[in-house]
């Protein structure tokens, strides 16, 4: 019995002096694991400066600034029959930027100081994105669905009600009532590859506004637009 | 007088396996050449050891590289010791980052270099005769080597997809002076491995790499 305990005392000994010169030992191999998180990212940001025309009176407030956030204020001058032009339009420019697909919807609120039918409301003001551009280095090439009619001026987007007489946005999404709750606008893949935030390039798309001058209930508008861009 | 032989068997077995392992193992060895750190990281990290005595066992987490990550780039300092009494080289071999997808991350996506070699204390040997050599285009570290190539894409010097197989980054003349059976805390040469990672608009996912470090003899140069 004593001489098994001497043996087994041995082999330990041997075993833990075997396991102490194995982690003070030295080692022909090292090993560096690695790994990185790409998450979906999408941003809306101004295309540009914006464009108002057929106004009377107004001007831009605030205006786009390339790359920069959008946030621009316009005032749509006389929109009364004093104001001779056609239409009184704002033409903003968006850029939109992503590693995945993406969605841009679109909430729009108008609240009038008038009473009457005749006050401006949603359906006054014609709304369309226009022509969607892919365009610069590192922008991935795809098709877009714009789910407007595009500029609300066209002919194909708006008439005189022949029974009314008011002039009515009539074309699929084409005025602000079809967006008074959050609404897909503009749809598409992936829109850059991969390089770096500075590269400045991104998809590029004209928000498009427009007020037919009309005999309205007169007093003031204001119309806030929100758009949203998301990757489902 | 069995039982005599078979515990001596078991006493000596032991024995010369720990001999030949000893006698094997001071000769080349790579180990941790202290704490790594990690830069322009967004939810990142990078585990490792100040302990130039422990193996080389490091994890990177790069953290978000997508455009959420505003920093102009992630990079990874890795510093690993080596000791040899005889000349050495360094090859690196990679598994993993088989992203079938071009717009996600690639291994060429991921900058690689060695850099900054220094003595591991008083007892790293000075060779006058031939230089530690870091292989090309490994010479660099490629967050100063980091460029916007023509397709907008940002490229490196060297980068990860500069490794075929099990490729030569490094080799030299022997870097110990003394002959120790076990890592000493000086006696040896560090060298810096430098890991970048610039965020763009990869497509989305996670994307993960090994590389193994190893050792061994290499060209036959004069001390």
């Amino acid at each position: 019995m004593p001489r098994k305990f001497f043996f087994k005392s041995i082999l330990l000994t041997m075993l833990l002096t075997l396991a102490a010169v194995s982690s003070l030992g030295q080692s022909t191999t090292g090993t560096v694991s690695m790994s990185a998180t790409v998450s979906k990212f999408v941003e809306i940001n101004s295309g540009g400066a914006v464009t108002l025309t057929g106004n009377s009176g107004g001007g831009v407030t605030t205006d786009g600034v390339a790359n920069s956030p959008l946030a621009v204020a316009i005032n749509l001058g006389e929109l009364g029959p004093s104001n001779t032009n056609s239409f009184v339009t704002a033409s903003v420019p968006l850029k939109l930027r992503s590693n995945a697909a993406y969605v841009l919807s679109m909430t729009a609120t108008v609240t009038s100081s008038g009473t009457t039918s005749s006050r401006i409301g949603a359906a006054d003001i014609g709304f369309g994105l226009g022509t969607v551009s892919r365009t610069g280095l590192g922008v991935n090439a795809g098709s877009d669905t714009n789910a407007t009619s595009g500029d609300p001026t066209l002919a194909a987007n708006g008439s005189v009600n022949g029974t009314t007489g008011r002039y009515e946005f009539t074309a699929v999404r084409s005025n602000l009532s079809a967006f008074s709750s959050a609404t897909t606008a503009l749809s598409g893949p992936i829109i850059m590859n991969a390089v770096p935030r500075s590269n400045a390039n991104g998809l590029t798309a004209p928000a498009m506004f427009a007020v037919k001058p009309q005999f309205f209930e007169n007093g003031t508008t204001t119309v806030s637009v929100t758009f949203t861009v998301t990757a489902p | 007088m069995r039982l005599r032989r078979v515990t001596f068997s078991l006493l000596v077995i032991p024995i010369c396996l720990a001999f030949a392992r000893t006698t094997s193992a001071q000769a080349l060895d790579i180990s941790s050449g202290g704490q790594p750190t990690i830069t322009g990281a967004v939810g990142g990290s990078v585990t490792g050891t100040s302990d130039v005595a422990t193996d080389l066992v490091v994890t990177i987490n790069f953290g978000e590289v997508s455009p959420l990550n505003t920093n102009s780039i992630v990079k990874v300092t890795v510093p690993f010791a080596l000791r040899s009494n005889q000349p050495y080289q360094v090859s690196v071999s990679m598994s993993g980052l088989n992203n079938a997808n071009g717009q996600a991350v690639q291994a060429s996506d991921i900058g690689f270099g060695i850099a900054n070699p220094r003595l591991l204390g008083g007892a790293g040997k000075i060779c006058t005769q031939s230089n530690h050599v870091i292989r090309s285009p490994f010479n660099n570290d490629p967050a100063l080597t980091a460029t916007v190539g023509s397709n907008g894409r940002v490229s490196y010097q060297s980068s990860l997809g500069n490794l075929s197989g099990s490729t030569v980054v490094l080799s030299g003349p022997e870097l110990s002076k003394n002959n120790s059976i076990k890592r000493q805390q000086s006696d040896g040469w560090i060298f810096d491995a430098v890991f970048t990672l610039t965020p763009q608009f990869f497509a989305s996912g996670v994307s993960s790499a090994t590389l193994i470090f190893s050792i061994s003899a290499g060209p036959n140069v004069p001390c």
